[in-house]
């Protein structure tokens, strides 16, 4: 099965526009919990509550607003918010070339992968294998939920990565972090060389674990042991379906027309 | 100074300790927005739900539950909880060093700055020899109830402790399972010049969030009772495989 | 800037930049704009008539920038009709109402190529004339799958005892429409209904349908927009022209020509264009005109 875009669009370098999709490349590793009733064992759905109306409001009810007062909003909707960088909303425009070794890795903020969608295959491949021939990075600017991105684009295994950078003004100064006094003495110097060269491997992150994760699953493991396994009560009434009567004509109605169609 | 002292821990390794404080290295500005109601512009409270009662359930009603299949759940209480919490002694162990380029930047998660605290009179000659060795502290540490992995690094005199991301979740190039197509060498060699000409010496100062500053203006000529002028997104039409040749030729006729 | 007037009923109407081309990909001038509705009023009039328009303004042409316009422009001639709204921010907004030639030629005059009306009129806000599915096919779906999504609701709701009417929105998808005509049904009706009706044609029908709104979850498939069924949403006036590279018109189809057409046909089979759309109402007139009078009643609510 393919993997599900967060952002569909186009990567573009001089006059090649290559058809792509971005996926994740982290997932995050740690243990989720859902919270439920106490009295039942039934899941809690955060939802959205209107206190002005005194309901739950939908999906589709919702629009995002800027405080511009205490308690004053402006809505914006995903149009006007979309056309606010209208050329970087669907299209991630490689502005230039650099050498990779030149970002400072404080600039690295989240890393994605690209992957080629119908008929841009061929002209992925060809960016993946030339940019890991010239070992350099597209950098380009585009627009994902909102937030302009400045990106680098990288080869990586044959695949595209993007990474997301900070600006620099992001970037705090790490001034008067250093010692106070002068440079290091040299005898110190090659001494913790000394012992750095003597405690030198391969970078092997399959080594290290999460420690709490690991303890969290051990607890786990030993409660299901126990057999402390609780069962959430079955759902009656399905989520949002609409009233009984009326799920239940449609879903008659609906049987009728696969019967006459052959459907 | 660039931030105030979030953590302070030890630097450990062989017969080596020294005391530094973390300091964040990075901030982030946005605009924040809320969610409102659309009809009446309210603003919307999160609220959990009894997905059987429907209705609002409160903070001492709750329980944690990890689902063990569907529907059914392992309850956690909060002091089975606390006790996973691992102890922290407030030692940043270094268990190994790596060349800093054998690190995969997909590992690189967020960056403090340490400063040296009182007697820490190994950080001087640590950061030197790390640079000069372009050498990486591979360790680990607890900090704020959670453990951490990282790697120890030098950036001119100062040490940063980089935090890097546990293997398994790290995604690999091959789950993407990508489709490899036949390219041939004048494709490879005329892309590969289009990219040296294109090539320009990084220089963060250049990229300002422009974005930011034009949703900024496009809010405030909203709040002035202003029409906003909606423009569609503009996507590029895909270079056809078979005109690629062609396309690439025509970019290095432009860039000439 | 070159200015014409024209005199309609008695009324001096200034028309302006008669030779622009707003369609510059296709040559369709403003003054082929003016003619396209002058021609098609007859059909769409009874479909603007007592309802607060949103102009969507192109003042540019389809290929640069527009803007919704809902306030009534204040410059606006004496004879424009305008009805008095309640805008979401609870403020009170005059709006233009379409009633007749001059206002119709007058908005298209300012460029608004596309005339979207909400479901119900301006005098009984909260009362949906109508209830309308807008099926709109994500990436990589396309006029076969819509074309067989709409003959399946069309069945569906006809075994519901309710008959139904499709067009073209102009765009990619079709929208269903369901007339009501009924003093007592609301947009809590409409809504209820129309995503009961969406829900359980995407548990039929998962690989074809979805009632999500994400982006991601419509790949390959045709989104039942139920959520259109409200008194703050606008939707395309059937005869309206489309702001797209061609000047494709909002059209109402008869359900024979989807069945001739299930199973096949391409992205564009269905578009209707100006000339075509003329003749077509011309010859068959308003395919459309069951959804302003018949009375229709929502059952099992």
């Amino acid at each position: 099965m393919a993997v599900q875009g967060i952002w569909n669009g186009t990567i573009g370098f001089s006059l090649v526009a290559i058809p792509v999709r971005v996926v994740t490349a982290v997932v995050p590793g740690h243990v989720s919990f859902h919270l439920l009733h106490s009295k039942d064992y039934s899941r809690l759905e955060r939802k959205m509550y209107c206190p002005a109306d005194e309901r739950m409001v939908t999906p589709e009810e919702i629009i995002r607003g800027y405080e511009v007062l205490p308690g004053k909003y402006i809505p914006l909707t995903d149009e006007e918010l979309e056309s606010v960088s209208p050329e970087r909303s669907r299209t991630i425009e490689i502005i230039e070339f650099i050498d990779m070794k030149d970002v400072d890795p404080i600039y690295y903020d989240h890393p994605y992968y690209l992957v080629p969608s119908k008929g841009g295959e061929k002209a992925y491949q060809l960016l993946a294998e030339v940019m890991a021939r010239t070992k350099k990075a597209g950098l380009a600017k585009f627009v994902l939920a909102e937030r302009e991105h400045l990106v680098a684009i990288t080869s990586k295994d044959g695949a595209l990565a993007l990474t997301t950078l900070h600006y620099s003004d992001e970037v705090l100064p790490d001034g008067e972090m250093s010692p106070a006094k002068g440079a290091a003495e040299s005898g110190e110097v090659a001494r913790m060389k000394k012992s750095i060269e003597n405690m030198m491997k391969d970078f092997d992150p399959g080594k290290y674990a999460d420690g709490r994760r690991k303890k969290i699953m051990d607890l786990l493991e030993a409660k299901v042991k126990e057999k402390a396994l609780v069962d959430a009560p079955a759902m009656t009434e399905k989520e949002e379906e609409g009233p009984a009567d009326l799920v239940a004509a449609l879903e008659e109605s609906m049987r009728k027309v696969k019967v006459k169609e052959g459907r | 100074m660039a931030s105030g002292t979030i953590w302070k821990g030890i630097i450990h390794f062989g017969e080596t300790d020294i005391p530094v404080k973390l300091h964040t290295a990075v901030r982030e500005e946005r605009i924040q927005f809320h969610l409102l109601h659309e009809p009446d512009l309210a603003r919307l409270r999160q609220q959990l739900i009894c997905a059987l009662e429907k209705r609002p359930v409160s903070a001492d009603e709750q329980s944690r539950g990890f689902e063990a299949g569907e529907g059914r759940y392992i309850l956690l209480d909060p002091e089975e909880l606390e006790q996973t919490v691992p102890e922290s002694d407030r030692r940043i162990e270094v268990h190994e060093f790596v060349k800093t380029s054998r690190i995969d930047p997909h590992f690189l998660d967020r960056v403090y700055y340490l400063e040296p605290d009182v007697q820490a009179k190994g950080y001087a000659p640590l950061a030197e020899a790390l640079k000069e060795l372009d050498a990486a502290g591979i360790c680990t540490w607890t900090m704020r109830k959670r453990s951490y992995f990282g790697a120890l690094q030098a950036s001119g005199k100062v040490l940063r402790l980089n935090t890097l991301r546990y293997a398994d979740e790290v995604v690999s190039v091959r789950s993407l399972d990508l489709q490899s197509a036949p390219l041939t060498d004048k494709e490879l060699a005329i892309g590969s010049e289009l990219i040296e000409k294109l090539t320009a010496p990084f220089e963060p100062r250049k990229y300002e969030n422009e974005h930011q500053r034009k949703l900024q203006a496009m809010i405030d000529k909203k709040a002035r009772g202003e029409n906003i002028v909606v423009l569609s997104p503009r996507r590029l039409k895909p270079t056809e495989p078979d005109n690629l040749l062609q396309v690439l030729e025509a970019s290095l006729k432009k860039v000439a | 800037m070159s200015r014409t007037y024209v005199e309609i009923a008695g009324r001096s109407l200034p028309l302006s930049n008669l030779e622009k081309d707003l369609y510059p990909s296709y040559g369709f001038t403003k003054a082929a704009i003016l003619e396209y509705y002058r021609r098609i009023a007859p059909f769409i009039l009874p479909h603007l008539q007592g309802r607060a328009l949103t102009l969507k303004r192109y003042p540019g042409g389809v290929e640069k920038e527009f803007f919704f316009e809902k306030r009534c422009p204040a410059h606006r001639p004496a004879w424009v009709s305008t009805a008095e709204v309640v805008h979401h921010n609870g403020e009170p907004m005059m709006m233009c109402v379409v009633s007749d030639l001059e206002t119709l030629l007058w908005a298209g005059n300012l460029a608004a190529l596309e005339l979207h009306v909400p479901l119900s009129r301006a005098g009984s806000p909260q009362t949906p004339d109508s209830l309308v599915f807008d099926l709109d096919p994500g990436d990589g779906a396309g006029i076969p799958e819509c074309t067989r999504v709409a003959l399946i609701l069309r069945d569906l709701l006809f075994q519901m005892g309710l008959a139904s009417y499709v067009k073209t929105s102009g765009q990619k998808g079709l929208h269903v429409l369901v007339p009501l005509n009924s003093k007592d049904t609301t947009f809590d009706d409409t809504k209820t209904f129309s995503r009961a009706v969406a829900g359980i044609m995407e548990r039929h029908y998962p690989d074809l349908v979805t009632s999500k709104m994400a982006k991601n979850e419509r790949i390959g498939k045709v989104f039942i927009n139920w959520s259109q069924n409200d008194a703050s949403k606008t939707m395309i006036c059937v005869y309206s022209l489309r702001a797209r590279e061609k000047p494709f018109v909002s059209f109402p189809l008869e359900w024979k020509e989807l069945e001739d057409l299930d199973g096949q046909g391409d992205r564009e089979s269905l578009q209707v264009v100006h000339s075509e759309a003329v003749r077509r109402a011309e010859a068959k007139g308003d395919l459309f005109r069951e959804v302003l009078v018949k009375e229709q009643k929502l059952p099992h609510l």
